[in-house]
């Protein structure tokens, strides 16, 4: 399964379009800029996508996850080494609490936190496309690459795998924004892809 | 009860009523259709208050639109949504059945019913939840806080990235920082290198150290710490715990002690030097002893050959006919046993052992009337400079022999000074306490006569020799080496002190420090009295000395001026001829003769025959002060008319006073 140059750059520039919708929430709620890198869109097996997150040093993570359901299904995470979670918790939630406070709310301040983010992500794409995807509740993940990839959907198939970056400046906080798709949506999204590059085709011509 | 449902339904209404949470939901316009039993009760308005109405209606004022909004994306874009209390306290104002705000939940899903699009809004009620889980941490940690709270040395958590987590009131104390700074801040804040702290990566044996490192506090003030750390985990999660002691004091405390134990071997070392030093000028004094001795016997010896020599020289002047060639012959051997004289008393000066009549002597005075002897003694090419303080005490010193002290001290600048100079003399007042720095002088007052020249100097091994006596640097036949030891004889012996001070190009000063004298200088004392020619009296004197060839010439000398006399070789038969009765009117006795000395003698003469005239003679100052009997002294060597002189001066003596000397006609 191949998607060609077009349709992978397509891919990454509505991606960086949601990103930024998602960076531009996260900044909201931390008080700093974030940097993002320019998305890579790839189609990898499980295995390999895993590999792309667990960098070394990062092995314990700990993740955001949503799953969406619609013309496409997959999952959305995100995703930081579990050494940072407490460094932006306390960036979201302040400097003054106790660090037994913090690690009592971090699951729920991460999960409300990423859930801002992923909606807006993932609702940016949907936007784009037109199409309504269904998103779930956010569940809090924690463990390495592979164990946070567990149960997505076609776990033993290929999956279409966008990767950001981030940074947010003066917390020495990095994480990752992940998207998973099986490849019966793959090939949806294909066609919605096309749809939107035929969209953008017609308005260039119209102009 | 009647729940509002679209598709209405009595039993689901029901279940709705009675769940444990909070439930609306809102339809497509965003508008209340359920507003279950639980919202009804914890927020105290009853539904039929709330159907039909939007959430920001019914909750006025909420802080956020994050709820509005969140509803909003469900029902546009099937978002679900969490809203955690965490994040937004008292979102909604919800009150427990005690009127506590009520801590909450919120979750928002789309759902769809019979092709229409509603939100479903759910509140979870977590005060309790939230409440236990505080309630068992403070149990779990009571005792954990106890410990660490009271404890005196900081102790930090991080997590594993390094940043700080927390840190008990020591740490805020030692660091001066607030826990709401420091916390969220890198473990850097505290350390000087963040080297020393654990990574949280590392196995935990090599987590668990002990380092020796600095820190800074919060006004950029370093302290000195032990940081002992180990890492932990709770919940898969690893943290670092480090107790960081301030051992400031204990290392300035170790640093001051290897200080003090560094100044302890350099005090060692000093006072080893000194030790050295005062030993080797111990040797060298005894050294100077010994010569002195050694000198002053030999030269005892010679004085009384050469009193031999002059006084049979004398007599046989007299006795031989006036002859001019005889006269010239005879003068000569007068004149080299006079050289000889003069040459044994400095000898004697040096060793301390001459007969010295100190007296309050004005140094002013003296000096000024040096000044043309100097001046002819050093010659035009030497420039003289006198700075004597007009005020300047007397001092207690013989005053002929610091004449002679002077005018040596001159000589040997002159000679430093071939080829012309300056020569200062200056006197001034010094004032030591007991251990003063100057070498062999007790505390007191003092006048310092300083005598500088501008000519070659000495070096150093020179200079340490210059006292000695017969060391000299002048070759052969022109100087005897006795100057500057007779000038150190004198002044100690008379209780001062004399320096040298020199290097080799640069000149040499003299300080010669002579106590002072309790009384005025007399101006009449150095004026000689001039004597009056007595008529000679014929006396029989009796003559002890253990020299034959002394007390033969002297006898020679004594019966030439028309006395006679009677010899005795030691004391014990000059008693005896006393004892038997010989009429006498004088004894003239030796002071140094084996068995009883001449002042031993002289006592006993004293309570047996008291108004006996005793005359001693003596080689040198061999009475100690105290020993002094006050009796007229001869010194040795005499001349013929010193004997007149001091005969003619104890008869007198004996007219001048009412008690009759026991003549014996």
């Amino acid at each position: 399964m191949q998607i060609s140059d077009i349709e992978r750059d397509a891919v990454a520039e509505i991606a960086n379009i949601a990103v930024g919708r998602a960076a531009a929430s996260l900044r909201q709620i931390v008080g700093h800029e974030v940097l993002l890198s320019v998305p890579s869109v790839d189609i990898l097996t499980h295995e390999e996508a895993s590999h792309v997150v667990a960098k070394p040093g990062n092995r314990a993570l700990i993740a955001v996850c949503q799953n969406f359901d619609g013309p496409f299904s997959g999952r959305a995470l995100l995703i930081f080494p579990e050494a940072n979670s407490l460094q932006l918790v306390r960036a979201i939630l302040g400097q003054e609490l106790p660090l037994e406070d913090i690690v009592d709310l971090e699951d729920e301040a991460l999960a409300e936190t990423g859930n801002i983010i992923l909606n807006s992500f993932v609702a940016t794409m949907a936007n784009v496309f037109k199409r309504g995807l269904t998103m779930s509740l956010p569940t809090v993940l924690r463990g390495d690459g592979r164990q946070l990839f567990a149960g997505a959907p076609g776990e033993r198939e290929l999956v279409l795998f966008l990767y950001i970056n981030f940074e947010i400046s003066q917390k020495e906080i990095r994480g990752y924004l992940a998207l998973l798709m099986d490849i019966p949506s793959l090939e949806m999204l294909r066609t919605l892809v096309q749809d939107f590059l035929d969209t953008v085709a017609l308005k260039g011509a119209g102009q | 009860m009647n729940s509002s449902t679209p598709d209405s339904s009595p039993a689901l209404g029901g279940v709705l009523d009675v769940i444990d949470a909070g439930v609306i939901v809102v339809d497509s316009a965003r508008r209340i259709v359920v507003w279950n039993g639980w919202m009804a009760q914890k927020s105290g308005i009853e539904a039929k208050a709330a159907l039909r109405r939007q959430i920001e209606e019914v909750f006025s004022g909420l802080r956020t639109d994050r709820l509005v909004q969140a509803v909003s994306d469900a029902l546009a874009f099937d978002n679900s949504g969490f809203l955690s209390h965490t994040l937004h306290p008292s979102l909604l104002p919800l009150r427990g059945s005690n009127g506590q705000p009520l801590l909450h939940n919120i979750r928002i899903r789309p759902m769809a019913s019979n092709g229409q699009s509603y939100c479903l809004v759910q509140i979870d009620d977590v005060t309790e939840t939230v409440r236990r889980q505080g309630v068992l941490r403070d149990r779990q940690n009571a005792r954990y806080r106890a410990v660490v709270d009271s404890a005196l040395d900081a102790i930090v958590t991080t997590d594993q990235s390094g940043v700080i987590q927390w840190m008990n009131n020591a740490a805020q104390r030692q660091f001066l920082y607030d826990a709401d700074e420091a916390v969220g801040q890198p473990i850097d804040l505290f350390l000087a290198n963040p080297a020393d702290w654990p990574s949280g990566q590392e196995q935990d044996d090599a987590a668990r150290r002990i380092t020796e490192t600095s820190g800074r506090r919060k006004d950029g003030s370093v302290l000195h710490m032990e940081v002992t750390t180990s890492q932990w985990r709770s919940d898969g999660r690893v943290f670092v715990t480090g107790i960081l002691r301030d051992t400031t004091e204990r290392k300035i405390a170790a640093e001051a002690l290897k200080r003090l134990n560094e100044e302890l071997e350099q005090k060692v070392e000093e006072r080893t030097r000194e030790r050295e030093e005062a030993l080797a000028k111990l040797f060298n004094a005894q050294k100077m002893e010994s010569i002195g001795q050694l000198t002053g016997g030999l030269a005892h010896d010679f004085n009384n050959l050469l009193a031999a020599i002059l006084g049979n020289l004398d007599l046989l002047r007299k006795r031989l006919p006036d002859d001019a060639k005889f006269r010239r012959l005879l003068d000569g051997a007068i004149h080299g046993a006079e050289r000889g004289a003069s040459l044994t008393s400095r000898l004697l000066a040096f060793a301390r052992r001459q007969e010295l009549k100190p007296k309050a002597v004005d140094v002013a005075a003296l000096i000024s009337g040096m000044t043309e002897l100097l001046e002819r003694s050093l010659g035009p090419s030497i420039q003289i400079e006198t700075h004597i303080p007009v005020d300047l005490p007397a001092v207690h010193v013989d005053i002929n022999q610091l004449e002679l002290a002077l005018l040596n001290l001159a000589v040997n600048a002159r000679d430093a000074m071939p080829f012309g100079g300056s020569l200062s003399i200056s006197a001034a007042c010094d004032t030591f306490a007991d251990g003063a720095t100057v070498p062999d002088l007790g505390g007191g007052d003092y006048v310092r006569i300083t005598v500088a020249d501008t000519g070659v100097g000495m070096d150093e091994t020179i200079l340490a020799k210059a006292r000695e006596p017969f060391f000299t640097t002048k070759g052969p036949g022109k100087g005897t080496g006795l100057g500057l030891s007779m000038v150190h004889g004198l002044a100690v012996q008379s209780g001062g002190a004399l320096r040298l001070s020199s290097k080799a190009g640069q000149g040499t000063r003299v300080d010669l420090w002579l106590p002072r004298s309790p009384h005025e200088a007399t101006s009449e004392s150095n004026v000689v009295q001039p004597s009056l020619k007595l008529a000679r009296r014929h006396c029989r004197i009796l003559l002890v000395d253990d020299d034959a060839l002394v007390r033969m010439g002297t006898a020679d000398m004594l019966e030439d001026l028309g006395h006679e006399v009677v010899e005795a070789g030691s004391a014990a038969e000059a008693l005896t001829l006393l004892q038997s009765g010989v009429g006498l009117d004088m004894v003239i006795t030796d002071q140094a003769m084996p068995g009883m000395r001449g002042t031993e003698l002289a006592a006993q003469i004293g309570r047996k025959y008291p108004g006996l005239p005793i005359i001693l003679a003596t080689g040198y100052a061999e009475l100690p002060n105290e020993e002094d009997p006050g009796l007229p002294r001869l010194s040795k060597p005499f001349r013929q008319e010193d004997i007149a002189k001091i005969i003619d001066a104890v008869i007198q003596r004996g007219d001048a006073g009412a008690k009759v000397i026991a003549l014996r006609r």
